[in-house]
Order: C-alpha cells, then sequence, then structure tokens
C-alpha cells in the first residue's frame, strides 16, 4: 500500500515534470528532435513522440518529487537539485538507455557527447523547470523567509557592483566587450535573492552557489536567449556553444561575485542596522580564525605540491615566474606555492566550519578549485603576466592541464584542511545540546544543497571538453 | 569525550576500522563496477585499453577496486547522507578519472600524461563511466554504513556516554589546563573519556608575568586566558572543592550558594596548585601582601598609588612619611626579585605625578635568608642581579629572615625593625590546602607524594601533578622534580597519557624532563637568564624573557593584547588610577587570619620560584 506522505510529492513531482517536460518539448519541437523519442515505440511522428516525453517528463518527475521528500530539500535549495538531476537523466537517458533501447552503440564518447548538447540543455531547463514548478506547487515545503524588497535591491546592488567591477577589470584594461554585463548583472542580481531567499550563510558556500548559478545565467542568457531573440529559433548546436564559451568565465565569476557581494552585503547591514545582538556572530573572527589560517596555508601547501607535478610535466611553472619578472622554474615553484598557500588561507576564511565530513571537504575543495580555475588560470595568471584573459574556447582548451590541476589541488586543500579541522576543533563534540543543536542546523543548511553544488561543478567541468574539443 | 554531546558516529577511526571501511568500499567498487564494466565491455569500449598482457577489461577492474575503496574511506554514513554519499562518489569518479585515467593509464602504457583536451575527449568514455560508477558505488556504500549502523545501534547495550570513564581534574592551572588539552586530544583519537575539570578560578593566570600586572605594566585581564577558551571541549565547572572521598571516589563541589555537589570520578587528578605559607610568623599573614593572584597584584597596586597619594600632601609626620614610602619585599627567589624590581619601576615611574615627594624618598628594601638572591641561578648571575638592583638603591638584607609583621613595620631576626607600610610576602608556598586532607602520603612541605608516573602514593585511581605533587625524578634518583610551570605543563600531559594508558589496559610511563631555563626580570630592560647552561643577562636577556614569555602566553589574543600594553608602555606612563576605594581597600591586604576556601591553583614554587 502506497504512503500518503509519498503519494503527494510523487503527483506534485509528476505535475512538475510535465511543467518541465512542456519546456524541454518545445525546445525539442524547435530543434526538431521529438521523432528521435518517437522511435522508442518504433514511431517517426512527433505527435507520439511528444506523448511519450511527456510520458518520460511526468514519470521522472515523480521521481524527482520522491527525492525532494526523501532528502527533506528546502525550497531555496530544489533549484540546483533540479538541474543536477536533469543532468543525470542526460547521462542516464540519452547517452545510455535510449541508445541500449534502440540496440545501438553507448553514447559516451565525446563526438556522441557534443551531438547531444542540444539535449543537455534540454534536461538542464527541464530539470531547473521541474525544481521551480514543484516549489510553487509544494508551498509547505520547508525554507527560509521570503525575499523582502530590500533583499531585492541587494542582488540588484550586487549584480552591480560585480559588473562594474569586470567591466573595469577586463573591458577597460584588457579590451574585452563587457558592456552587456551591466544588464545581465542587473537581471541576474535581481534574480539571485528570488530564487535562494535572504537567508544567511557562509562565504565560502555561497561562492559556490554563485559559481552553479552563473552556468544557469549562462545557459539562458548566454547560450539560448541570443539566438532566440535574433533568430526566433534556439540554437544549442556544439558551435553555438563553443561560441558562447567566450563569455562563460564572465558569467561564472559575475555569479560568483553576486552570491559573495550579496552575502557580504548582508553581513554589513545586519552589522550597522541589527541592534540585536543575537542575530549577530557569536564567534568573533580571531577567535579561532588565526589556527584556521594556519591550516589554510598548510592544506594548500600541499594541494600546491600536488598541483607541482602538473605543472611540472606540462612546462608551466616558467609562465607563473613570469608573474615576478622571473623565467627559471624554481622561481616559477616558489610562486607557485606561494599562492597555493594564500588560496590555502583564503579557502580557510570562506570555509571555516563547513565540512562536515570527508566527502564535504573534497566537495567544497574541488568546487573552489575550479572557480579558481577560471579566476586565476584563465583570468587573473594571463592578466598578471602580461597577456589577456584567455576567455575564449581556444585558451580554455590550452588551459585543459590547469583545470586538471585546479581540481586535484581543490580535493588535496579540502581533504587535508578537514582532516586538520577535524583534528583541532571537531564540529561533532560539543559542550551542550543547544550547541549540538546550532550545529546539526547548521549541517543540514550547508549538506541541504552541497552535494548538487558539487555534482554542478562536476558537471560543468566535464562539459567543459565537450565544449571546446574538436 | 568530555562534551555533553557528541555524535559518536563521527569519531575519528582506528586504522583496523579504516581498513574495514575501504576493503567494504572496494567489494562495493567492484560489485558497481561489474555492469559497468560489462556494459562497456559489451559495447566494445575496453577492447583497447589492455597493458601488455594484461586484458582489456583489467585496468578498469582495478580502477573501479581502488576507486570503491577511496570512496569507502571517504564516505561514511550518515543520518542524511544519501546525497551526500552519491555526490562524494561522484566527486571520487571524477577525481579517479584524472589521476588514473588520464595520468596513471598514461604512466603505465610508457606515455607522458598531457592533461590535454585531446586525451581527455580520448578517454571521455571512461569519464562516462567512472562518474556512474562512482554515484552508484557512493550510494550502495552508503547503504551499507547506514544498515550497519542501525544494526549497531539496535544491538548494543548501553549508550556510549555510559561507557566513557569519568576523569576529574581539580585544578585550572598550567598542569590541570595542560591535562585537559591532552585529553581533548587523547578523545579525539578515540580513548573513551569524559573529562570535567574544577576550578574556582575561570581562568589560567600566566603567573611570570603577574608582578608586571602588580606594577601596573600590563593589564590584568591580559595574562589571563579563559578556561572554557582553552579546552572548548571539556566540561568545565566553576567553583572549589570541599573534599575528597577516595574510597566512594567522589569530590564535593561548592559552587556559590548552592549546596555542595557529589561529582563522581573514575580517575582523579589533583593540580591545586601551592598557596602562600607564612610559618606561623606574628603578623605576617594579617599584613603581608602576597603575589599569588590578580586580585593580590592588583591590590597592591592600588595600595601602592594610594600610599603616594597620601605622601604628596597629606602627610606631615616625618615618620609615617617614611612608612609610607617605604616597601620591604620578603623572599629573594624569583617573585620576591621580580616584585621589588617591578614596585620599584612602578613608584618611579608614576613620581613625576607626586610633586611633593622627593626622587629620593622611596625606599626599597629586599629581606632574604640566604646569602644571595635568585639561589636557583648561577653564582654569577645571582650576584649580578644583586648588583644592578643595589645600583639602583635598592636595599638588601641579606641571611636575615623576617620574624614579625605589623600594620606599622616589619620585624628582621637580627633585630632590625623597618618601618613600613608595604610589606610583599613571597617567600614562602605550600600545596593547596585540599591535598592535606587527603590520607596519601605527604613529603615535608606537604605535598601529595606521587610515584614516577604521576600516581599519588597510597591513593587509589589518584593523580598529581604540578606544586601540589611531590615527582620523584628517576633520573636523578629520585630526586623531586622542581616545582616551576614548565614542569606543570608537562606533567599534565604525561598524567593525561599515563590514565588513558592505565584504560587501555597499558603500563604509565615515568615523567621525565629536564629543565629547559630560567629567567627572571629585573626590571626596566633588564633580566638575568640561563638557558640549557648559557647565561644571558642585561638587555638580551630581557629580550629573551619578554619573547619567551610573549610566546608562552596562552592564546594568540593575550599575545596581542600584551604586545600592545608592552608597545604602549614606551610611549606613554604608568597609569595611576585607583580602581579601588580610598582608604580602606588599598591599604590592607584584607586577607583572612587562617586560608577559608581551598587553594587557587597557582603555581609559584616555595621562596618564590616561579619559573
Amino acid at each position: 500500500m502506497t504512503s500518503p506522505s509519498l503519494v503527494r510529492p510523487a503527483a506534485a513531482g509528476a505535475a512538475a515534470g510535465m511543467a518541465g517536460g512542456a519546456v524541454f518539448g518545445a525546445a525539442m519541437a524547435s530543434l526538431g528532435t521529438l521523432p528521435t523519442v518517437a522511435s522508442i515505440v518504433r514511431s517517426d511522428s512527433v505527435a507520439v513522440g511528444l506523448a511519450v516525453h511527456m510520458g518520460i517528463a511526468a514519470t521522472v518527475g515523480a521521481g524527482f518529487g520522491l527525492f525532494v521528500a526523501n532528502q527533506h530539500v528546502r525550497r531555496s535549495e530544489t533549484l540546483f537539485w533540479g538541474l543536477i538531476y536533469g543532468g543525470f537523466w542526460w547521462f542516464l537517458g540519452p547517452l545510455t538507455m535510449l541508445p541500449l533501447v534502440l540496440g545501438k552503440p553507448l553514447a559516451w564518447d565525446l563526438a556522441n557527447a557534443q551531438a547531444l548538447l542540444p539535449s543537455l540543455i534540454g534536461h538542464l531547463f527541464y530539470g531547473a523547470t521541474t525544481a521551480l514548478v514543484f516549489v510553487a506547487l509544494r508551498r509547505d515545503t520547508g525554507g527560509g523567509p521570503r525575499p523582502r524588497l530590500g533583499t531585492a535591491l541587494r542582488g540588484v546592488a550586487a549584480g552591480l557592483t560585480v559588473a562594474a567591477l569586470l567591466y573595469l577589470g577586463f573591458d577597460r584594461m584588457a579590451g574585452i566587450p563587457l558592456g552587456w554585463l551591466f544588464l545581465v548583472g542587473t537581471l541576474a542580481g535581481l534574480g539571485y535573492p528570488l530564487l535562494f531567499g535572504p537567508r544567511r550563510e557562509g562565504s565560502g558556500p555561497a561562492a559556490i552557489r554563485g559559481t552553479a548559478y552563473g552556468f544557469l545565467c549562462w545557459i539562458v542568457a548566454g547560450l539560448t536567449l541570443p539566438p532566440l531573440l535574433r533568430d526566433g529559433a534556439l540554437n544549442w548546436s556544439r558551435e553555438a556553444a563553443a561560441s558562447a564559451v567566450d563569455r562563460l568565465p564572465a558569467y561564472l565569476l559575475l555569479g560568483a561575485g553576486i552570491a559573495l557581494v550579496f552575502t557580504w552585503l548582508g553581513g554589513l547591514a545586519r552589522w550597522l542596522l541589527v541592534d540585536d545582538v543575537r542575530m549577530l556572530r557569536v564567534e568573533s573572527p580571531g577567535a579561532r580564525g588565526l589556527r584556521a589560517t594556519g591550516h589554510g596555508a598548510l592544506a594548500g601547501l600541499t594541494g600546491g605540491l600536488v598541483f607541482s607535478v602538473v605543472m611540472v610535466l606540462v612546462d608551466a611553472l616558467p609562465q607563473v615566474a613570469r608573474l615576478v619578472g622571473a623565467q627559471a622554474p624554481g622561481a616559477g615553484l616558489v610562486v607557485h606555492l606561494v599562492i597555493a598557500q594564500i588560496i590555502g588561507v583564503s579557502y580557510a576564511v570562506l570555509f571555516r566550519r563547513r565540512s562536515f565530513d570527508l566527502a564535504s571537504g573534497i566537495g567544497w575543495g574541488v568546487s573552489y578549485g575550479f572557480l579558481w580555475w577560471v579566476l586565476g588560470g584563465l583570468t587573473l595568471l594571463p592578466v598578471l603576466a602580461g597577456g589577456e584573459p584567455q576567455w575564449n574556447a581556444a585558451g580554455v582548451a590550452a588551459a585543459f592541464p590547469s583545470l586538471v590541476g585546479h581540481l586535484a589541488y581543490g580535493a588535496a586543500l579540502g581533504a587535508v584542511y578537514y582532516q586538520l579541522e577535524a583534528r583541532a576543533n571537531p564540529w561533532w563534540i560539543t559542550r551542550s545540546e543547544f550547541e549540538a543543536e546550532r550545529i546539526v542546523a547548521l549541517r543540514d543548511q550547508t549538506l541541504g544543497s552541497a552535494p548538487a553544488l558539487w555534482g554542478l561543478t562536476a558537471l560543468i567541468a566535464l562539459t567543459i571538453p565537450v565544449l571546446i574539443s574538436g | 569525550m568530555s562534551g555533553a554531546a557528541n555524535f559518536g558516529s563521527q569519531s575519528r577511526r582506528e586504522l583496523p576500522a579504516r581498513m574495514g571501511l575501504a576493503g567494504w568500499g572496494a567489494a562495493a567498487g567492484l560489485v558497481t563496477g561489474l555492469p559497468v564494466g560489462a556494459l562497456m565491455g559489451y559495447q566494445g569500449m575496453l577492447a583497447d585499453r589492455g597493458i601488455g598482457a594484461i586484458p582489456g577489461w583489467g585496468p578498469f577492474v582495478l580502477y573501479a577496486t581502488a576507486a570503491g575503496a577511496a570512496i569507502g574511506l571517504v564516505v561514511a554514513y550518515r543520518p542524511r547522507g544519501l546525497a551526500v554519499a552519491a555526490s562524494g562518489g561522484v566527486l571520487i569518479g571524477l577525481l579517479g578519472w584524472l589521476f588514473f585515467w588520464l595520468t596513471l593509464d598514461r604512466v603505465l602504457r610508457g606515455q607522458t600524461p598531457t592533461w590535454s583536451i585531446l586525451a581527455a575527449a580520448e578517454a571521455y568514455p571512461e569519464l562516462v563511466a567512472d562518474l556512474l560508477h562512482g554515484g552508484l558505488t557512493g550510494a550502495v556504500v552508503h547503504g551499507l554504513f547506514s544498515r550497519r549502523a542501525r544494526r549497531s545501534r539496535s544491538e548494543s547495550a548501553p549508550p556510549e556516554s555510559e561507557q566513557l570513564a569519568r576523569v576529574v581534574i581539580v585544578g585550572g592551572g598550567f598542569g590541570g589546563l595542560s591535562a585537559a588539552k591532552r585529553f581533548e586530544r587523547l578523545a579525539l583519537r578515540g580513548a573513551a573519556i569524559d573529562v570535567t575539570l574544577i576550578s574556582d578560578s575561570n581562568f589560567l593566570l600566566f603567573t611570570p608575568m603577574l608582578a608586571e600586572v602588580a606594577s601596573g605594566a600590563l593589564e590584568p585581564s591580559h595574562i589571563s586566558a579563559p578556561v572554557r577558551a582553552a579546552v572548548v571541549h571539556t566540561r568545565f565547572r566553576h567553583g572549589a572543592v570541599e573534599d575528597i572521598d577516595t574510597d566512594g571516589r567522589t569530590v564535593s563541589l561548592i559552587a556559590g550558594s548552592a549546596p555542595a555537589e557529589r561529582i563522581p570520578y573514575d580517575h582523579l587528578v589533583l593540580a591545586v596548585g601551592s598557596v602562600p605559607h607564612f610559618l606561623d610568623l606574628p603578623g605576617v599573614q594579617a599584613h603581608g601582601y602576597t603575589l599569588k593572584d590578580l586580585n593580590d597584584a592588583i591590590l597592591l597596586r592600588n595600595h601602592v598609588i594610594g600610599l603616594l597619594e597620601r605622601a604628596d600632601h597629606m602627610e606631615p609626620d616625618p615618620r609615617e612619611r617614611e612608612r609610607l614610602l617605604t616597601f620591604v619585599v620578603a623572599g629573594g627567589g624569583f617573585a620576591g626579585a621580580e616584585a621589588v624590581a617591578e614596585l620599584f619601576d612602578l613608584t618611579h615611574g608614576v613620581l613625576h605625578y607626586f610633586p611633593g615627594i622627593g626622587p629620593d624618598e622611596p625606599r626599597f628594601v629586599l629581606v632574604h635568608s640566604r646569602d644571595r638572591i635568585l639561589p636557583e641561578l648561577s653564582a654569577e648571575l645571582g650576584a649580578y642581579a644583586l648588583g644592578r638592583l643595589r645600583a639602583r638603591g635598592i636595599e638588601f638584607r641579606l641571611g636575615v629572615r623576617v620574624a614579625e609583621a605589623s600594620a606599622q613595620d616589619v620585624l628582621l631576626s637580627d633585630g632590625e625593625r623597618i618601618p613600613t607600610r608595604t610589606f610583599v610576602w613571597t617567600a614562602g608556598n605550600r600545596p593547596g590546602p585540599l591535598v592535606a586532607t587527603l590520607d596519601g602520603e605527604h613529603a615535608g612541605n606537604g605535598a601529595l607524594v606521587t610515584d614516577s608516573a604521576l600516581r599519588a602514593a597510597r591513593l587509589e585511581r589518584v593523580w598529581a601533578v604540578g606544586d601540589c605533587a611531590q615527582i620523584p625524578d628517576v633520573d636523578l634518583d629520585g630526586v623531586p622534580f622542581p616545582p616551576t610551570a614548565q614542569h606543570a605543563l608537562r606533567q599534565g600531559k604525561v598524567v593525561a597519557d599515563n590514565i588513558a594508558a592505565v584504560l587501555g589496559g597499558r603500563t604509565p610511563a615515568a615523567f621525565r624532563f629536564r629543565t629547559l631555563g630560567l629567567l627572571v626580570a629585573l626590571g626596566h630592560r633588564t633580566a638575568a637568564a640561563e638557558i640549557r647552561g648559557h647565561r644571558f643577562s642585561g638587555l638580551a636577556a630581557w629580550l629573551l624573557w619578554r619573547g619567551i614569555y610573549l610566546a608562552k602566553l596562552p592564546g594568540i589574543e593575550k599575545r596581542l593584547r600584551v604586545l600592545l600594553d608592552w608597545v604602549l608602555d614606551l610611549a606613554f606612563p604608568r597609569d595611576i588610577v585607583l580602581t579601588t576605594r580610598y582608604p580602606t581597600e588599598s591599604t590592607t591586604p584584607a586577607r583572612p587570619a587562617a586560608p577559608a576556601r581551598p587553594a587557587r591553583p597557582t603555581r609559584s614554587a616555595p621562596d618564590g620560584q616561579s619559573r
């Protein structure tokens, strides 16, 4: 007998899946791929394809509803789960199950993945729409306070601030046309609090959330809307995506920046305007921050040593050495390790007490490493070495070894930092039930959406070859 | 662990348990690798993946097993952890792809890894397979461990908290706090202990700088570190232990006005330090100032400033004026030498505020029973200190003792009577009075005699460290260790290790330590130090003193505050604000005739050996 507690989320999920399926179906109709779906039932009719597609969408949506209910996902966290859920079904559906059902080889190779890139984008739209509609249908789902006008204005201010910074840094200084960022930044800044609410969170998790949000913005505003507005039709082809890669780093940095500035502005507003100290931080930053800084430096050094293997084998150290006007690999190694420690310290500042197990340490570390590939490897390193940001397909392709190094660096950084923190001040040992409740609440909030963010980081990283290879 | 709440399933796992996790993870990785690998093999994706004689599926099986082991180590049971586990598996899959297929596989084939976009494109099927495998393995591992955790919860009879050994530490000084810190570290390594620290002061007092508080050079709270901040995972009880029942293994805690509470223990660590010992000399306890805790230092500073205020205008009687401006310190050890030097600096440092007092009027006298001061240091350094202090005008009465004290003067054993309103007693200490209530074996000074492993003689499950214990040095034929802070610190660590050893069925180790060095500050830019046989004096020793003790001060915050105090001291005169009501509170030590409370844990040694 089916439990009533499962029926409601499954039904809501199915309805939301239908909505997501409608969006995805419209895109498939525009792209002309519905007959492929119809081939599952040995047909080539568009109507049959749409019917099959909607049936699958409702079923998969019901699964999403059950998953969200089982994981107690909060309203503001559902969007990322929807995105990762859609991405997961791209792997399982078009790349794996559909070929098997049709008796064809698995589509796991890069050429097929590139050919199926429109399907990936469609699946992400499906997941996002399903999540948003599910939230709308299930208003009883727990979540934080709803955003107010002030929060929305804070988001706009954050968007404009980051857009201005990127514009001043890379349009005026490096000659990359970024005037469009002001409009996108305003809209993205407005959308951030509307989607995720005004709740307080740590700066580090916010930055990772913002990076994923930036990727979502790129898909919508960078990849989907321009051809739709210009030609009245979608163009999610690999070629179109490859040309849109030029703007992907800017979107990622914009998203991360919006999340950070939005969080900091919230903290500043609380510090200035809130007179009830209970609403402010209990622990002063200096109380344990210095030890955390040392841990961050040590963890960063470890990650830097791991990264050094890649740097040495691809002969990238001389490029790093140019940051200080030198050319010798030894100087490059020293500079690289110093930078690794500085980033490690920043990781400690941003992610202190946000790792609750080794998996979450690695998750935050890998995500932070990816963010630094965009900010450091693609942007700051070439600029500081006298060049331009590598914000194009060729530059991203050339920097792929650096992506590998940054991910390995992040993994080592997050894992070592978690171990050091757990050794010195483990989160799971508390002096009172009150403190335990507070920490459990923090853990639940932090890990509520974190796995989806880590998964999205992995998805973005593995999408890079799809976008730029060939 | 000593916390009230402990998420037991998160505790650090020992090596065998970690091996078990890896083993289960490897098995799960192999199981989930089978369908993924079979699918790849069926599709012909593994045909060209062989290395030498190893067939194409070999590397994938190797990868699946290794990745599974890594996922087993990384992904442990969580109450809401399916998503975390699966995501962790996906991340391990991504990293495994980077490490195995883009790196190790290339190396095994004799190629140099390039990590280029072309290499990534070539290995893209493995990336998809690894992410799928990782996610599945993470979910399976989570299922395995959540099932095991549920089973262990239902089968294990008593809750974890009931299995913890109860350790009670009495005293929050260097020894007690050091033991608590060590217990925290041991608990993180899996020791099943529940630690309660009891102290009647909720901070650790850094006694080497106490004289500077008395002289107004440092703020009182800057040389004190809160116990709760120092041992964040230890249960702390602010109160005094009234008595100890070693048969019933309980201590009686008095906290505020609440009735006495009996706290049970399995092992008791006594670190109650020492209290001033007045040798039953008439009037000494009633009229002598001591320098053992913050209150003493604040009281003494206010008293001196108050006397200067009186002497400046209000005192016409020359005899009384002499009393007001004469400062007598008894004891030529570290505490006495530092006290007289700091009183000298304080008085002359603020004298410009008091135009009615001539620069030659203040008189400082140090009384010491031996023929040279600072007997812990070499004769040369003792003579150096004596010479420097004498050169400033400080008088010494060597080879005589204080015989009697009154509100008017101090009588010495040679019959000399020194008129004074300020008499500082640093010439004797004894273990905290709580020690005397125990049945164990006591040394001549009342300290609890222990064996070399810090176990109190003739007492079951009672351990003692610091000034309240007499601990034989096995390397020196049982000669007791000196009661210094550096010894107490290390004894605290050893006693925690030894208790953990006993709980684990192992033999406790003997305490072994050689004194690192001795430093004494002699006032303005001068000190004497002896470190590992090397002698320092003058400005170099003073810089050494400040550097070493600043580094030893607990907590970066306190270090910064003290450093700031010292820097400000260079630019501004010392404060002469009286923080007590004049004149009643500032002119008497306000000490009862007999100790009314158990010992405050302090760290000074007999005859002022406070290092």
